[in-house]
């Protein structure tokens, strides 16, 4: 898990960098801001449900690969 | 719209409201205050709201996904309560201060102008830290 919201853990860089994604490349995609990429990345925003699941189908993964909840 | 003429409307927006109130807190003689000329900050948010509101529904949409995605709304969401609580608190404090005792039309008059003032100020300055913060982040965030 990269660096993390306090309510939410996140995997999407490196399922970006896998898939040999920029930031403005994924945001093209998942119709977003490259901040926003950048912001989900570094833990400083939760994505909506709706933006989860686009970029959960882009890379062709359940969301719960990308996300997870904290343990406690 | 893209996020340079958003960045350079909304920052003009600020540095009107925020040049007003200080014109206002310090007399500063620039321009005949009170006056007619106080429109000025108000005609220019109606003028923007305006702008965003029509690039909102029939600008491109492409463009829009990315100028007003949940990120963005979030950072205005969570600026626009900050300025309404600060706007409560000063709000508060000015009807506070007010000598109710001798109170008269000039006292009055002057307790609108320290709200107009105020207002200005938070809200300019938010305005402003929104306009900066929006369009570095849109560049290099």
């Amino acid at each position: 898990m990269g660096k993390n919201h306090y309510k939410l853990l996140n995997n999407l860089e490196q399922y970006r960098k896998k898939a040999g994604l920029t930031q403005e490349e994924l945001s093209n995609e998942a119709d977003v801001s490259r901040k926003s990429i950048n912001a989900i990345e570094n833990g400083i925003y939760v994505p909506s449900t709706v933006l989860a699941l686009k970029i959960s189908k882009i890379f062709n993964c359940k969301v719960e690969d990308l996300f997870e909840l904290p343990k406690n | 719209m893209n996020f340079y003429i958003r960045f350079l409307m909304l920052f003009l927006c600020g540095v009107v409201q925020v040049f007003f109130a200080i014109h206002l807190l310090l007399d500063l003689g620039i321009l005949q205050l009170p006056s007619d000329l106080m429109f000025i900050p108000g005609i220019l948010i109606i003028l923007t709201s305006t702008v965003l509101v029509l690039s909102y529904y029939y600008g491109n949409e492409g463009i829009n996904n990315k100028l007003y995605d949940e990120y963005a709304a979030d950072r205005f969401y969570r600026l626009g309560n900050l300025g309404y609580a600060l706007n409560g608190i000063g709000l508060f404090i000015i009807f506070s201060i007010q000598d109710y005792q001798n109170w008269d039309i000039q006292i009055a008059s002057n307790m609108i102008l320290q709200i107009a003032a105020y207002a200005w100020l938070v809200f300019g300055v938010l305005l402003i830290w929104f306009a900066i913060g929006d369009y570095r982040e849109s560049q290099h965030g």
